[in-house]
């Protein structure tokens, strides 16, 4: 697991800090079918790799960010905030 | 809402506690919280009379949103004049009751508040005037450093006391 996450407004700060809410995939377009959507809200890839995720800096600056991070090596490569962007690398 | 007679009672009913060459006090005050858009300015010192003597007065609190402590207890028209200098592109709200000022002085602070603080609390990375929201233990603080060795942790006020006798037992090997 990724130990320490650089917050794009906050710097360098512990996971306990975050909330992970899960994958950061792309939305579908309203009309994209039911299939489209089922799988957007409820099939996971589970990647042993690379992964981009949302992860909510509750006890920080309280913003969204998307971090990028692998689970094979627990590397960081990076986070920006969802809406301002401004990627930040550790 | 604040003109009404509320009863005051202090989140924590302690007097200060001094441990060796530590020192913790809760210096009151008031505490309103500005709430903006992300990448609004802060708002200049000119239009914040309020916070001249503390330090510092304007505490970053994420993008946006800050938080103004004063050292001096506002009243209700002061803060409704405060309010309307920095709208409509700052909200104020106050929460001087919502939330607990903790000062903590005195050489070891920066020692004992690494006991609870993952931050790097060296001057060159946290200088003095900085102020960030972190966790201390498992409670959320804002932490400001308003002096080489002296710092001001703003608490949500039910984790008030419990803070506190985190801080007196992380302070009990300097005293």
């Amino acid at each position: 697991m990724a130990s320490r996450v650089p917050c794009p407004h906050c710097g360098l700060r512990p996971k306990e800090e975050f909330t992970i809410k899960g994958a950061a995939l792309p939305r579908p377009a309203p009309d994209a079918g039911e299939a489209a959507w089922i799988e957007y809200v409820y099939l996971r890839e589970n990647p042993r790799g690379a992964y981009d995720e949302f992860w909510h800096h509750t006890s920080g600056c309280r913003r969204w960010l998307v971090v990028s991070r692998n689970t094979l090596t627990h590397d960081v490569y990076g986070a920006r905030d969802v809406a301002l962007g401004g990627e930040t690398q550790p | 809402m604040r003109d009404s007679a509320l009863m005051r009672r202090p989140a924590v009913a302690s007097e200060p506690v001094r441990c060796g060459d530590l020192l913790l006090e809760a210096p009151g005050g008031s505490i309103l919280q500005l709430l903006g858009k992300a990448g609004a300015t802060p708002p200049s010192d000119m239009s914040l009379p309020e916070v001249a003597g503390a330090s510092p007065g304007l505490r970053n609190a994420g993008p946006g949103q800050w938080f103004v402590v004063t050292d001096r207890e506002l009243t209700g028209p002061e803060i409704d004049a405060l309010a309307a200098r920095l709208a409509p592109s700052l909200h104020v709200v106050d929460q001087s009751s919502g939330r607990f000022r903790i000062r903590v002085s005195g050489a070891p602070s920066r020692r004992m508040l690494a006991k609870g603080v993952a931050l790097d609390l060296h001057p060159e990375r946290f200088p003095v005037g900085t102020a960030t929201s972190t966790l201390v233990g498992q409670i959320g603080t804002n932490l400001a450093r308003t002096g080489q060795d002296s710092f001001e942790l703003l608490v949500l006020r039910g984790f008030a006391q419990s803070l506190w006798d985190d801080l007196l037992l992380m302070s009990r090997e300097f005293g």
